[in-house]
């Protein structure tokens, strides 16, 4: 059985037929994709309201663990409070970008994949990995960006947290590479659906775990540290970044993670393939 | 205008007989937990990665409050590293205990229509729950043991029981399960008067678990948070429990907190027969 | 244990003057609107049912029609307690039924054709393990009654599966099954054939028929295929609007409502045009159909057997499915509103 048709893209730029240039077309579907979702879901503001609520019930939340904890040692793990709470912040901004952006469309992926209807996708003249993963997107989750990110820059002016002007500078960088990390592990497991079909528990099982990253994996002991630095990345994609703009990492370690993210990265694309090529196989 | 031509058969059929009602009780719980497990069994790879995405959540706890207990010189609010390990062993248990039908599943029955075949069944939704969610434990545990193991490996636990903290645990985990499913019903019949429940669950949930003991062994919350906790039934369904196995409570204590157990059973049997009365009603007016 | 006495007969469904009234939300568009709603919704009336009456016997299999929003689910649900009325009275087997007695409920079942209440992941027969304990039966009558369902349905190669492994009619006949191990004494069925093929269709008829003759159990049905209420209901109640619009005898239906006949001639000269006699209804070789006004039709009949000098003429009442057809696209469900004239229909 060869290969699926869209698992060998054309050269970019390559004309083909009528339609437009590769990387042309891939601007505009994602751009359209992001727009029709968003759309949709604005339509109901109320909910702006209500996500608002939850995620400051969320924050409180944290602030109350947080504040517990300080309660009885002046630095955990040599993180002071302000320093934790840039942790926090890091961790409920990317939370809210994995279930705004990635979650939704990983989602839909396993479910299309369990019921065969992923032929649709597969049949569109465009990237195939690219459309699975921005096929549906909440928009009301990125008020927990704005809200993380807003303790990141209060955190961040307070007395006890020295940020250096790097670390400040190649902070966002480090964001972005451990958001990348984490939609390559979510299309790794989902991927693995064409082969395991049951897996509506993934997510319950990968949000248990994101909750470990709340806390700087420095305070975990080395087993569960590798764990959460191999398996599921949380001290590249959590901890890193708070470490950087703290000032206890820098471009070294940024050099480290931008090295794995592209590892990772080539990984989960010859795996996807390698899911599609079995799963045209199976359905052919 | 009723005139009918179509001739009726002589006689209805007779109504079987039905067997006594508290014979049936005891039969209909028996029947539905066997079926949970039955049906739980052929869930296994999804409770199983259920109960490894559990294992975080107390894993995370007690890492964190080891550290702090080492670095406050060996101890804090009079929990080492090895009672935490024992706490939060221990706390697994009493978490899968604590799982019951939850209000979104109920806001799922309601919207769906579910709660009408209910309805239709001569008992009630509540029976059917408590026993099916009991049968489920039966797997709960079974997975529980073998985590519970590695865990004690990996933290190793200080623990030593007494037949009376043994005793008080075992009926103590039973009466949190009691007390939880009332009231996350309670809570769930909330669907029936506002569309946007998601809010007032979250809120709930939040205060479960800053008031329960999930989050922190109780005796490290401040003295102002603890006169809330008094007030509130979440240590009865979380922390008392696992107290009552790990913490040197006395006698008396080990009693009270039974007592408090069955008192908010008490409470929480009357709040959800008069909300349910008033949920079925409202079922039956809105339409659905 | 029996209905009220009536008339000197039992009972078994009684509706008087039965209406109810839904409340439906208005939401307006926008924040504000969206938020005021959150708190207090402003509600307009709608009538589902209303002064609807009437009364079935035991062992009754009576078919309820009436096109989509009509109000038979709504009755159905009034009738099994799932709804409150808001204006009259429901009795069923001399039972209130919004009062949900446990006496009650373990005496009549509803089956709806679009709702499963099986356990989807177990075998069938763990489904009626459980409908046992849910309604108490003692284990050699469970027994008893659970294999004479299985072998009138025929499903005694299906009950050890999962239900999810089961075709949609398959399904529908283990439902059917466990709905019925309690022995109800009334059936409410609605829509119990729905999306089934033919096949399937005919053989829960079958057995419909079956279960009613040997049980006599009472039986109210709603049904979109006439076949279903043609093949088991000598009985029909139409309701259109809420309200009640014929109850009486299904072949007195088209007499009711149908003011046609139609007309079928098979012409030795095929071709030629019949147009002056009645409506053409449809030209197939040398069979034509016409549709004329019932008062006229023996008049027509014979003008045809003597001018047209047929092979062949039968004259019948229109298929069923146009007769309910036609009731439904009275105007406002009122008889004084029909049309007398069968041309204009």
């Amino acid at each position: 059985m060869a290969a699926h048709p869209d698992t060998t893209a054309p050269p970019p730029g390559s004309p083909h037929g009528l339609a437009r240039p590769d990387r042309v077309r891939r601007r505009d579907v994602v751009r359209t994709l992001f727009g029709v979702s968003a759309l949709n879901e604005l339509q109901y503001r109320v909910n702006f309201f209500l996500q608002l609520f939850e995620s400051l019930v969320a924050l409180a939340t944290a602030v109350a663990v947080v504040a517990l904890v300080f309660l009885y040692t002046p630095t955990l793990g040599g993180w002071a409070p302000w320093e934790l709470m840039v942790v926090v912040g890091v961790h409920t901004a990317l939370g809210g970008v994995i279930r705004a952006v990635i979650q939704p469309s990983m989602q839909l992926l396993m479910e299309d994949i369990q019921e065969g209807k992923l032929d649709f996708a597969l049949t569109k003249p465009i990237d195939a990995q690219l459309l699975v993963s921005l096929r549906r997107i909440t928009v009301w989750p990125l008020v927990d960006v704005v809200v993380g990110l807003g303790v990141v820059v209060v955190a961040a002016l307070q007395s006890d947290v020295s940020v250096p002007l790097a670390g400040a500078l190649i902070f966002p960088v480090a964001l972005a590479l451990g958001a990348v990390m984490i939609y390559c592990l979510w299309l790794i497991i989902t991927t693995g659906a064409f082969w395991v079909i049951r897996m509506e528990h993934v997510a319950e099982l990968f949000n248990g775990l994101y909750q470990a990253g709340r806390w700087p994996t420095g305070l975990f002991p080395g087993w569960l540290r590798t764990i959460f630095t191999v398996l599921v990345p949380l001290a590249f994609a959590v901890t890193l970044p708070s470490e950087i703009l703290t000032g206890r990492a820098g471009l070294l370690a940024l050099g480290g993670a931008a090295l794995f993210a592209v590892g990772l990265v080539a990984f989960t694309r010859w795996f996807w393939r390698l899911g599609i090529r079995n799963y045209a196989g199976a359905s052919a | 205008m009723s005139a009918t031509t179509s001739v009726a058969p002589p006689a209805g059929p007779p109504p079987l007989p039905r067997v006594g009602r508290i014979r049936q009780m005891a039969d209909f719980y028996a029947t539905v937990s066997r079926t949970a497990v039955q049906e739980q069994f052929q869930y296994r790879t999804a409770n199983t990665m259920f109960m490894i995405g559990m294992v975080v959540e107390p894993v995370v706890y007690l890492v964190v409050w080891s550290v702090v207990a080492e670095a406050s010189g060996g101890s804090v609010g009079g929990y080492t590293p090895g009672g935490f390990a024992a706490y939060y062993i221990v706390w697994m248990l009493v978490r899968n205990m604590n799982i019951v039908f939850t209000p979104y599943g109920w806001e799922f029955r309601i919207r769906e229509g579910q709660l009408s075949g209910m309805l239709l069944r001569p008992i009630h939704p509540l029976h059917y729950d408590l026993a099916y969610f009991a049968g489920w434990k039966v797997i709960a545990v079974l997975l529980w043991v073998p985590i519970a193991v590695v865990l004690a490996l990996l933290f190793p636990p200080e623990l030593t029981v007494n037949l009376a903290q043994a005793t008080t645990f075992l009926v103590a985990i039973w009466g949190a399960y009691v007390i939880r499913t009332l009231l996350l019903f309670v809570l769930g019949m909330v669907t029936l008067w506002t569309t946007r429940v998601a809010a007032l669950f979250q809120l709930y949930f939040t205060a479960e678990l800053l008031l329960s003991g999930r989050l922190v062994p109780l005796d490290l919350m401040p003295d102002w948070v603890l006169r809330w906790v008094d007030l509130l039934p979440f240590r009865s369904t979380f922390g008392f429990p696992i107290e009552a196995l790990v913490s040197d409570l006395s006698g008396a204590q080990l009693l009270r907190g039974l007592v408090a157990q069955v008192v908010w059973i008490t409470f929480g049997w009357i709040l959800a027969m008069v909300v349910w009365k008033r949920a079925i009603r409202r079922y039956s007016a809105v339409g659905n | 244990m029996a209905g009220p006495i009536t008339r000197g007969h039992r009972i078994d469904v009684d509706v008087a003057q039965l209406g109810r009234t839904y409340k439906v939300p208005v939401r307006e568009a926008g924040l504000r609107a969206a938020a005021r709603s959150l708190v207090r919704r402003e509600h307009r009336e709608v009538q589902a049912v209303t002064e609807l009456s009437f009364a079935i016997e035991p062992g009754e299999v009576v078919g309820f029609l009436g096109p989509n929003g009509a109000g038979k689910t709504t009755t159905l649900k009034m009738l099994t307690g799932l709804l409150h009325p808001s204006a009259g009275r429901a009795r069923v087997l001399g039972h209130e039924p919004s009062r949900r007695d446990r006496e009650f409920l373990g005496r009549i079942t509803l089956v709806m054709g679009n709702r499963n209440q099986l356990q989807w992941d177990l075998p069938v027969v763990d489904s009626f393990e459980m409908n046992r304990a849910i309604f108490g039966i003692a284990r050699p009558d469970f027994e008893r009654m659970r294999d004479e369902l299985v072998e009138l349905l025929e499903i005694g190669h299906l009950v050890t599966k999962p239900v999810r492994n089961l075709s949609l009619g398959e399904r529908m006949k283990a439902e059917i099954a466990g709905s019925l191990l309690h022995r109800p004494q009334v059936l409410f069925l609605d829509e119990p054939t729905i999306g089934l093929d033919v096949t399937m269709q005919k053989r829960i008829r079958t057995f419909l028929a079956a279960y009613n003759a040997r049980y006599g159990a009472t039986v109210m049905l709603t049904s979109h295929y006439m076949a279903d209420v043609t093949a088991l209901c000598r009985r029909v109640i139409v309701i259109h609007h809420g309200r009640l619009l014929y109850d009486g005898p299904l072949h007195e239906l088209a007499e009711r409502f149908e003011t046609a006949k139609t007309i079928g001639v098979t012409l030795a000269d095929p071709g030629r045009d019949l147009s002056g006699y009645g409506e053409v209804l449809s030209v197939d070789g040398a069979r034509v159909r016409l549709r004329v006004a019932r008062a006229e039709a023996s008049a027509v009949a014979s003008r045809l057997l003597a001018e047209v000098q047929p092979t062949d003429l039968t004259i019948e009442d229109p298929p069923i499915d146009d007769v309910i057809e036609r009731v439904f696209a009275t105007p406002d469900g009122s008889r004084s509103a029909l049309p007398d004239d069968g041309h204009h229909g």
